[in-house]
């Protein structure tokens, strides 16, 4: 364990930088799209005069440099300042917000899970029959099929058909967790249908590889029982394969999540970030990149450590 | 000249006539396809709206965009009232307004009415309310209100408004953002005077909370000063779903009994729903194309007149309104009492007289226009529709997609490119419509000139008080703009919303501005 320890260290000694590289980033992204906020605070019946005013007021009329550093000094001490919009807490947006989008990303995360790796399997351990290429094909559709598209046929028909889920909004898991599923249940099974299809695809052939590992094939000729040597052996050198497709799908989950949470009306951070970047509104882009990058090393950090538990060669090797 | 602005003469609008006598009262008037019968409203019920923005602030005088409104007059009352279809001026909070001369107007404020925060509304109210809109930093109705010299309280329940100059449009700002009145309490102990997100008003509901981007949740105010009757509901929450199809949807799913601000084809799918009421109704929102005519081929009026006659306004409403708005060559409906005879129809669809005019100005073989417009798919579809008729007659729109507020930069502050394609409208007085958009110091005249007699008729329109003389003014000017085909007008949008068979008396209003006060909800239905 100690090699996994001083992973911790050093992955945690790497989230300023970064934390830091990204944010420059985004914001220099958000700044170079042209025009400012000023012209929108104005408002339909603004003035030039009142546009310059806002300008100066608001500090867009400062170097870049000057307005992300400040930006920085105050989010360094755990200040991400105000919407330009509606004067809201950046802070306050992000916890209002972020479990609704946590919770669909992991309902749609167990989703894929739960179907994916036993299709994975079946697939590979019937290899080559009818079975594996129907789920082969299926896995295909699956990536293919854009997950707003499929949110919307799944609200025209299991809520406007059939009602038997309600067809946008979302309820906090803090008030009631029961109904917070319910309602997340549409927008997840339309996130998960990727995650599904990349498991699917992935355990198969890491399984098929591990099938065929020259260790499997000593272990059947000492005439260990095919469901011993799948379950003891190839499954658990999959494990691996699992946990870091996984971690990448939770991170891709963010940003398919901007799609489905504006099809389903979810108040998260996927829809929240987009409205923001559209209207520039610098802080509270900021402030959600920051949240983002600090989940997503943490989920890279995680799904590290489970492996080098799993395998300690790979403690050893980072 | 006794409230000449508040005047029983004006010309019906085509809806008011239809209803006749069924109008019960002020605000009463609602789409045929929404309204009672025989029912006697019902006291409580919360109802639930959905609607397409997160408005920018709950402070009428620091928020900036038209949907605004739908919340702003259900927390706050201004001085002066409107009817919503004809946008008739009607008493309010001020239950008179007198000219004592023509630069003074002299209000008389009704009794009894506090804010939610139960702070007395009185002169003293008012006269800080309207200095915050001239000096708070933050204040986006200092333009609004810039002719105002003075405001003093000449009574306990007086207040008198004196001006530099006369301006006939005054009563209408004050039933807009700038006459909206906020407690002074509420605003002396936020820091620094920052209400956006804590609105105190008198109106006939008390806010509750504002989820950011998510939901406005607000109550019955009690004490309103027109009850005990109204309001009729116990509260209403509005859901704010950013994505037009999903905010229809909560609608046809039963999660909403109204949706607001929806687009044609939301209208259309909604149709087809028997239990779901779809309505587009008159509103004061018009799709133009900006012109700079300071310099290049818009600089001339024959160019200008040729765009304007190569296109077919009907076919596009058609298409992109899908016949629920109206074409036009003018700026208002043709049923606003603003709205002469005339410019209506002022450019009909004649190709050959386009041509004619493009090669009396010297471009025989057409001419490239630069063109600004919005990068989302309605406004580049229109752009493409748009650009293909007058490709007919050989003008070519070199198009560049630009986001609005880069627009606002790009086109009406930096000066660059020949036109802008973009809706606009929503003004509460004519005078003002036309001002902030073909004044030289209107944002939306790129070229910042103005033709010679312009500055005439619109002085007429802001010093004219009687009712019959200043609609003549009006005629005149929107004849003006027309003959000189200052801008590409092409047709009115329309109110457009959905609800079901369960409320009663909503009316969106020419001006998308609804107060919800005698909204009530029928539990049988």
């Amino acid at each position: 364990m100690h090699g996994v320890g001083r992973m911790v260290m050093r992955r945690g000694a790497q989230l300023i930088p970064v934390m830091i590289i990204a944010t420059f980033v985004v914001f220099a992204l958000v700044f170079l799209m042209p025009g400012d906020p000023a012209a929108t605070l104005a408002g339909d019946f603004a003035t030039e005069e009142r546009i310059m005013e806002i300008r100066a007021l608001y500090g867009f009329d400062q170097p870049f440099i000057v307005q992300y550093g400040r930006w920085l000094w105050n989010a360094l001490h755990f200040d991400l300042g105000q919407s330009l919009f509606s004067n809201e807490e950046v802070s306050t947006l992000i916890l209002m917000r972020l479990p609704h989008t946590l919770l669909l990303v992991f309902y749609a995360l167990i989703l894929g899970a739960i179907t994916g790796i036993p299709l994975g399997i079946l697939a590979a351990t019937r290899q080559g029959t009818r079975l594996d290429k129907a789920i082969t094909s299926l896995a295909s559709l699956g990536v293919a099929v854009p997950n707003f598209w499929l949110g919307i046929i799944l609200v025209s028909a299991f809520a406007l058909d059939w009602r038997i889920f309600p067809a946008t909004g979302a309820v906090s898991i803090f008030e009631d967790p029961i109904q917070a599923i319910y309602y997340a249940t549409l927008p997840a099974v339309a996130l998960s249908t990727n995650v599904t299809a990349v498991l699917t695809r992935q355990v198969r052939s890491a399984l098929l590889e591990v099938l065929s590992a020259q260790y499997i094939r000593t272990l059947r000729a000492k005439g260990l029982r095919p469901q011993a040597v799948l379950w003891r052996h190839g499954l658990r050198n999959i494990a691996a394969t699992i946990l870091t497709v996984a971690g990448l799908q939770f991170n891709l989950l963010f940003s398919s999540a901007v799609i489905v949470e504006s099809v389903y009306a979810v108040p998260g951070v996927g829809s929240l970030i987009s409205y923001s970047a559209l209207n520039k509104d610098f802080p509270v882009v900021q402030g959600v990149a920051l949240v983002l990058v600090v989940l997503v090393i943490a989920v890279n950090l995680l799904v590290d450590v489970f492996n080098s538990i799993l395998d300690p060669r790979v403690a050893a090797s980072t | 000249m006794h409230r000449v602005l508040y005047d029983n003469t004006l010309r019906p609008s085509r809806r008011s006539v239809l209803m006749g006598a069924a109008a019960v009262g002020a605000g009463m008037m609602m789409p045929a396809g929404a309204r009672a019968q025989d029912a006697t409203p019902q006291r409580g019920g919360t109802l639930r709206v959905s609607m397409p923005y997160n408005p920018a602030s709950l402070d009428p005088i620091t928020g900036r965009n038209l949907p605004d409104f739908n919340s702003l007059y259900a927390l706050y009352d201004a001085l002066i009232g409107f009817d919503d279809e004809t946008l008739e001026l009607q008493p309010m909070l001020a239950k008179s307004w007198e000219w004592s001369d023509p630069s003074t107007l002299v209000l008389e404020l009704q009794e009894g009415v506090t804010f939610h925060d139960d702070t007395p509304f009185d002169a003293d109210a008012v006269v800080f309310n309207l200095r915050r809109g001239l000096d708070y930093e933050r204040s986006n109705v200092r333009s609004d209100l810039s002719g105002v010299n003075a405001v003093e309280a000449t009574g306990p329940m007086q207040v008198t408004i004196s001006l530099d100059a006369p301006n006939a449009a005054l009563p209408a700002i004050l039933s807009n953002r700038a006459g909206c009145m906020v407690s002074p309490t509420a605003v002396q102990a936020a820091e620094g005077g920052n209400i956006d997100r804590a609105p105190v008003g008198t109106g006939p509901f008390r806010f509750i909370e504002w989820r950011d981007n998510d939901l406005i949740r607000v109550e019955r105010n009690d004490s309103y000063w027109q009850g005990p009757e109204l309001p009729y509901l116990d509260g209403i929450e509005y859901r704010i779903i950013n994505e037009l199809n999903t905010a229809a949807r909560t609608v046809t799913s039963g999660q909403a009994d109204l949706a607001l601000q929806l687009a044609a084809q939301q209208i259309m799918v909604a149709r087809r729903s028997d239990n779901i009421i779809a309505t587009a109704t008159t509103s004061m929102t018009y799709y133009t194309a900006f012109f700079n005519y300071a310099r290049g081929p818009l600089a001339d009026l024959k160019v200008r007149q040729a765009m304007n006659y190569a296109l077919n306004r009907a076919d596009l409403q058609q298409v992109l309104m899908m016949g629920l708005g109206e074409a036009t060559c003018s700026i208002f409906p043709s049923e606003f009492w603003a709205s002469g005879p005339d410019a209506k129809d002022y450019y009909p669809h004649d190709p050959e007289r386009a041509r004619e005019l493009l090669t009396e100005a010297g471009y025989p073989d057409g001419v490239e226009i630069a063109t600004l417009s919005w990068p989302d798919q309605a406004a580049m579809q229109r752009t493409e529709i748009i650009g293909n008729q007058l490709a007919q007659v050989g003008i070519r729109l070199n198009v560049t997609p630009v986001q609005p507020a880069q627009a606002i930069q790009v086109f009406m502050i930096d000066g660059q490119g020949d036109m802008l394609i973009s809706p606009t409208g929503g003004n509460p007085d004519p005078s003002l419509a036309f001002d902030r958009q073909f004044s030289a110091t209107a944002l939306r005249n790129a070229g910042k000139i103005e033709l010679p007699g312009y500055r005439e008729l619109l002085e007429a329109t802001m010093t004219t008080y009687d009712f019959d003389e200043r609609q003549q003014k009006l005629f005149e000017l929107e004849l003006f703009v027309a003959e000189n085909a200052l801008h590409l007008p092409q047709y009115m949008s329309a109110g457009m919303a959905i609800q079901t068979g369960k409320v009663k008396d909503f009316t969106f209003g020419i001006l998308a501005a609804p107060r919800f006060h005698t909204v009530w909800l029928d539990e049988n239905a």
